[in-house]
């Protein structure tokens, strides 16, 4: 099965989608009552869960506090049956840590951090199942279990992957896409105002197809984002009418 | 959020272990590509026509092993699934599935593809337990029901398939879908195409052989792919395109395309010796090697080698040892059509016990024997065949393959062109009727019209400027016209160089546009020519005839009148009118001030015509001067005569014509040469300017210093020294090296040097640094071809650049152009291979004519049999020689088979003896057991006997036997005038083709497969007219191809 054709003549992608278009989207908020904020979201086969607590004291050394914003705190792991094969370290590897920081940064870009001076905010992270953009399906958990938690945040913070085959930029990409030895992008964007909050790439990419490739990325940030305001919406139309009963 | 509707589907597929999971996405609308859909599908650029009486959906199995029957342009309306595409995908691979992709984007053949799985309704998933091949016909078949529901039953389905359970489960499940076997589809749907029922046939008793097929190995397995990539990368195996030298069966000769670990990066030849260790590699495959222990290296043979191939084992003969390697797995497969030749019947029923599997030998000496499994050996027998190859299995000596068209009984003339042509991949069907309906019409009760639009948007010269042509004489295809004037006031002078406006006849992307691509150019042969565009085009509209309106691209420079420098350029479409159709001979005269003949002033009155002549005269002295002066700057840049360039052309094509006596060359050839070269040249650098990345050139790269060794080693024999540092120099001091007593010395040496050269090629900019660019031949920093539009596909693509270069100019965005670098570069190495492809043709098709012309004479009573032979490369046995008169290059054997040496008695004439040969770089001796030595050195004139060498599989060749040691005396009488003799011999030929065939018809045994020998015939019916015409033609055309505007083509 050497070199897989990821887009055939016709314009289909290996899965049927078009190049421009997502993967399925579900999304529930307030899976956890335990925590203060939680959400749960499928992005076709990738399934992401996200909790949140805080804001709250410093824990641990107090050193760490910052006199005029609050710490946002990431972790980020994966289930052990999350892949194809079982995994051995759910957490703590070199990938791990590294999305974890990723997090954070993308997070302190878009939580109004400086409300809440010497506290923390913590935000964890679980892949339970991985087919491609895990990144992008953390970040939009998450969004979801901060604004769950009810923590203000400038806008939606929306990540989406995007990758380039044979001169077509495509969306949202699977692990049969992301695995198959292309350009993979991955872009966290605040959709009202545009602003790149995180834009992340590993192989190389010639500089005239960047802009084509950023453009589809960002289109389809701003239509995950719509995705998630219904989601949003529709959260709180439930709540408020448990409330109101 | 998007419109498209998007069910979840999942399907599991146990790959190696793991369990995977993959999303699959159906759709509502999926294109259904045919010209009846009553839904509104988005159907994009190819669509299956309505007027077809029903849409054929094959199965999987049938698209696997018969893809080539479908291939039939005669089967119209096809629809391939995609559950059969991906089959192919993974059960045969890139290649066959590449074909298939192909076929589907041919715009000429009426087949789609239907994205059955996307598609909700024709979506089946597979069911557990269900066998793969069930499932796959089950989805084909939904497919094939959903199309007839989807065109409103519109159109009757017909399914395909092999497998008989499924033609009694599905036949009657619905109506206006039938499901039937191919087989039976062929016979009751297609009667007429014969060809697809044979191929079928032929197929499917191929594939039944290898079913049946056990036994012991003959070679060792191929290793692979996981193996050999990383081997190649650690270097433990080379990486190497095979090519083996034909005159030695049993030797490959690689080249190395990358040399990974050695610290030279200079690419060595490697050599592969002997069918084991060539390990069913065939000529043209990339193979990985893997290098030999030093002890077994060999050197290459250097002998020259009777074609019947005995094995020679004499280390005396070797060269130095070189690196020898043997192929342990083959990295790619180029294999082609190749044509073969089946064996009489009687030898077919001596030779094996199964008479229906039979060896055929392939017209390429480089190709393996073919194992052909057929139940038409009988009928075939002695004809020539197109094979193609299905497999070589380890266990196999040969590899197998099928027939796929009869082209005739080998040894007629027509059979021996279609050879030629199949064996170089050149395709030339009639144009189609679809095509010419594209073209305009110019008729006598519709004649073609000035389009008054066109008449606005281009600039006039039909007034205001003096156009003439000059061409060999009867030239029916004029692609170029010169104008010259003196602009008012005296100071600046106006040179124009206009070019038939082929481009705005054919659209980018027309039918006729397509053809003309894929011919890319247009082929002389021999005896006939197949053009690259229809006939109205190439010899009427689009032909700059005298005395008619025409659109032309011009190219108009102002010059200083006195210094010549370029004061401005100017680029663009124009209306002419040709005052003048001059021809070469006529424009000379008048350039000597002789009376000459201009038949376009002959009715006019004695005083007009005067005048009329006096304005001409003055215009061509003009020109003259002019070209001069170019000629002039070029040679300062290191220019190489294009003299020398010449003469391998016309070598190279056998255009023995011009080659037999020293051409006398007019001044006025090199003068319009000159004026096209310069126009081809200020194209290419306006396209280069104005799209960097993507304009059509043409560079002439600089040879290898190392392929001007047998220059160089045979100009120090006759004491001259030739310097080959730069372009400079080489032409210098080939200039100097002329032997007074003897001109063909420095025709050979010249000869030689162009053989050392490189091939110009065609490149897109962008994929190219700008310092390669450079034409070395030429010696000019850019260049292209621009000049003749209708036989050359480049200079169409580069008409269409100049365009829109000038439309670019004017506007305020950047016009889009007509191709990006990397579709450019694609079509260029697609022209580049066809211009090698009609080279090969048109010399192999010369060397048919000339065995055939030697074949009825007996070489040892016949007087045209014995020619002059000049010696210009020594071997270990024999010389190679040139023999001036019939411009054929040959090899005389100095030894015979048994030992025996050349003895040349006192008089000059030879004889065989007993005898040693001894070699030295420029001489060789023979030494007869008598103790006599007869020396032969290098330029030396012998006498030889030229005789054909008959062979029943393989082209014909000529062979030598060196007569005498002296030159030929009296040649007198056999000295004819330039152009003569090579007519005649074609003339003669083609006589005594027309004389077999009126025999064969009186006799009444028509060949039964005179039918599939027509169908790629241009000339329908050989009558005496047609074949008058083409040698007239051939005539000229000789010339026009050795002279004028195609001296830029070397």
């Amino acid at each position: 099965m050497a070199g897989l054709e990821l887009l055939s003549d016709q314009g289909y992608r290996l899965d049927g989608r078009k190049p421009s278009e997502l993967r399925k989207v579900q999304a529930r908020m307030g899976v956890f009552t335990q925590a203060d904020g939680s959400a749960y979201i499928e992005q076709g086969n990738t399934k992401a869960l996200a909790v949140v607590y805080g804001p709250h004291e410093v824990r641990g050394s107090r050193s760490k506090a910052l006199h005029d914003r609050a710490v946002i705190n990431c972790q980020y792991s994966m289930a052990t049956f999350s892949t194809a094969e079982r995994k051995r370290r759910p957490h703590g590897d070199r990938k791990s840590s590294e999305m974890s920081l990723h997090l954070k940064q993308t997070f302190e870009a878009a939580v109004l951090t400086s409300l809440y001076p010497r506290s923390q905010i913590d935000i964890f992270v679980k892949i339970l199942q991985s087919d491609g953009g895990n990144y992008s399906a953390c970040v939009n958990a998450a969004t979801l279990a901060v604004i769950d938690a009810g923590i203000p945040m400038r806008d939606y913070v929306c990540a989406c992957s995007a990758g380039f085959v044979e001169n077509t930029a495509v969306v949202d990409l699977c692990h049969a896409e992301e695995s198959g030895g292309g350009t993979v992008m991955s872009l966290a964007l605040l959709p009202r105002g545009g602003q790149v909050a995180l834009v992340q790439m590993d192989a190389r990419l010639h500089q005239d197809h960047l802009d084509a490739l950023m453009e589809a990325a960002m289109t389809a940030c701003r239509s995950l984002g719509q995705v998630l305001d219904g989601v949003v919406r529709q959260h709180l139309q439930e709540v408020s009418v448990l409330t109101a009963e | 959020m998007l419109k498209t509707e998007k069910v979840l589907h999942l399907k599991s597929s146990r790959g190696r272990k793991v369990r995977v999971v993959r999303e699959h996405y159906v759709r509502e609308r999926v294109p259904c590509c045919s010209a009846l859909c009553q839904a509104g599908c988005a159907n994009e650029d190819k669509v299956l026509p309505g007027d077809v009486t029903h849409y054929v959906v094959p199965d999987v199995a049938v698209v696997r092993d018969f893809l080539e029957v479908l291939e039939f342009r005669e089967l119209r309306g096809i629809v391939f699934t995609q559950t059969a595409c991906q089959a192919i995908q993974h059960s045969r691979g890139r290649r066959q599935y590449n074909r298939l992709r192909s076929l589907l984007k041919e715009p000429l053949h009426e087949c789609v593809l239907f994205c059955n799985e996307f598609q909700q309704h024709t979506y089946c998933p597979r069911e557990r337990d269900e066998p793969q091949e069930k499932w796959q016909t089950r989805c084909v078949y939904r497919a094939a029901v959903w199309y007839h529901e989807h065109l409103a039953g519109l159109m009757p389905v017909v399914m395909i398939t092999e497998d008989p359970d499924a033609v009694a489960e599905y036949s009657s499940l619905s109506t206006g879908v039938y499901v039937i076997s191919p087989q039976e589809y062929l016979q009751s749907f297609w009667p007429d195409v014969q060809a697809a029922q044979e191929l079928y046939s032929s197929i499917a008793q191929a594939l039944q052989e290898r079913e049946s097929e056990g036994q012991p190995r003959e070679y060792p397995e191929h290793l692979p792919a996981e193996i050999l990539e990383p081997g190649i990368k650690a270097g433990r195996y080379i990486q190497v395109s095979n090519g083996h030298c034909p005159s030695a069966p049993l030797e490959a000769d690689c080249r190395e395309r990358a040399a990974p670990s050695c610290e030279n990066t200079v690419s060595t030849d490697i050599l592969v010796w002997g069918m084991k260790h060539r390990n069913r590699a065939i000529h043209g495959d990339v193979v990985a090697v893997e290098l030999l222990p030093c002890v077994d290296w060999r050197g290459r043979v250097t002998a020259l080698t009777e074609t019947e191939g005995d094995e020679r084992t004499g280390e005396e003969l070797q060269s130095p040892a070189i690196p020898t390697a043997r192929v342990v797995g083959i990295l790619q497969r180029t294999w082609r059509d190749y044509v073969v030749t089946f064996p009489p019947w009687e030898e077919v029923q001596s030779q094996s016990r199964n008479s229906q599997r039979i060896l055929v030998t392939p017209w390429d000496r480089r190709i393996p024997k073919i194992h052909i499994s057929t139940q038409r050996a009988e009928a075939l027998q002695d004809h020539r065949v197109i094979v193609r190859l299905d497999s070589w299995e380890s266990t196999s000596l040969y590899p197998n393959g099928h027939c796929v068209r009869v082209l005739g009984k080998a040894g007629e003339l027509e059979t021996e062109i279609q050879t030629i042509l199949t064996e170089n991949g050149i395709q030339v069907p009639p144009f189609s009727e679809a095509q010419l309906r594209e073209m305009p019409v110019n008729s006598k009760e519709n004649p073609w019209r000035v389009d008054p639009g066109q008449e606005v948007v281009r600039r006039d010269l039909r007034a205001s400027h003096l156009v003439f042509s000059i061409d060999p004489q009867g030239c029916e295809d004029v692609d170029d016209a010169l104008s010259v004037r003196m602009l008012p006031g005296g100071a600046r002078l106006e040179l124009g160089v206009h070019i038939a406006d082929v481009t705005h006849f054919v659209r980018a992307g027309s039918l006729t546009d397509l053809e003309a691509r894929s011919r890319a150019t247009t082929y002389y042969l021999a005896d006939r020519r197949y053009d690259m565009l229809p006939a109205v085009l190439s010899a009427d509209l689009c032909s700059l005839l005298g005395g008619v309106d025409r659109y032309a691209m011009s190219v108009i420079w102002e010059l200083d009148a006195c210094s010549l420098a370029v004061r401005s350029v100017w680029f663009g479409r124009t209306l002419m009118r040709s005052s003048y159709q001059l021809c070469y001979e006529v424009a000379q005269s008048l350039l000597n001030e002789e009376p000459a003949e201009v038949p376009e002033l002959s009715p006019l009155a004695e005083e007009d015509r005067r005048e009329r002549l006096g304005e001409l005269k003055q215009a061509l002295a003009e020109l003259t001067r002019v070209a001069r002066h170019l000629r002039t700057q070029r040679d300062q840049g290191g220019a190489l005569e294009l003299e020398g360039l010449e003469v391998r052309a016309q070598l190279d094509a056998d255009k023995n014509i011009t080659a037999l006596v020293p051409r006398v060359p007019l001044e006025i050839h090199e003068t319009v040469a000159e004026c096209m070269i310069y126009a081809n040249h200020w194209v290419a650098r306006k396209i280069q300017e104005s799209f960097p990345q993507q304009a059509l050139l043409r560079r002439h790269p600089p040879p290898r210093q190392e392929h001007f060794g047998p220059l160089t080693d045979s100009a120090k024999a006759r004491g001259f020294h030739i310097d080959t540092r730069s372009n400079k120099a080489l032409a210098d001091s080939l200039d100097r090296a002329v032997d007074l007593h003897d001109p063909l010395v420095n025709r050979l040496l010249r000869v030689m040097a162009t053989q050392a050269m490189s091939n110009a090629l065609y490149f897109s900019t962008g994929s190219c640094p700008q310092e390669q660019y450079y034409h070395y031949g030429l010696a000019l920093d850019r260049y292209t071809h621009f000049t003749s539009p209708i036989r050359r596909y480049a200079d169409m693509v580069v008409h269409r650049l100049l365009m829109s270069a000038i439309e670019s100019e004017g506007a305020a965005e950047p016009v889009e152009t007509p191709a990006n670098n990397k579709g450019l570069e694609e079509t260029a190495r697609h022209i580049n291979g066809k211009n090698r492809a009609a080279q090969h043709a048109q010399k192999q098709s010369t060397e048919l004519f000339q065995c055939l012309y030697f074949k009825d004479k007996d070489p040892l009573t016949d007087p045209r049999c014995v020619a002059e032979a000049v010696v210009y490369a020594i071997r270990a046995n024999g010389l190679l020689v040139f023999i001036p008169r019939y411009g054929v290059k040959g090899a005389v054997y100095l030894r015979n088979r048994e030992n025996q040496v050349v003895d040349v008695t006192g008089d000059g004439s030879c004889q065989w003896r007993p005898g040693s040969l001894q070699r030295f770089p420029d001489r060789i001796c023979c030494v007869t057991v008598g103790g006599a030595t007869h020396t032969f050195r290098l330029f030396d004139h012998i006498t030889v006997r030229i005789s054909v060498q008959v062979s029943r599989c393989h082209a014909g060749n000529l062979h030598l036997d060196v007569v005498s040691n002296r030159a030929l005396e009296a040649p007198g009488p056999d000295r004819r005038p330039t152009g003569k003799s090579g007519t005649e011999l074609v003339q003669e030929v083609v006589r005594w083709a027309e004389e077999a065939s009126q025999q064969a018809e009186e006799h009444g045994t028509v060949s039964r497969f005179s039918k599939e020998e027509r169908e790629y015939q241009q000339s329908k019916k050989p009558n005496l007219y047609c074949l008058l015409q083409e040698i007239r033609e051939l005539a000229l055309l000789d010339e026009s191809n050795c002279q004028g505007p195609s001296l830029p083509s070397s």
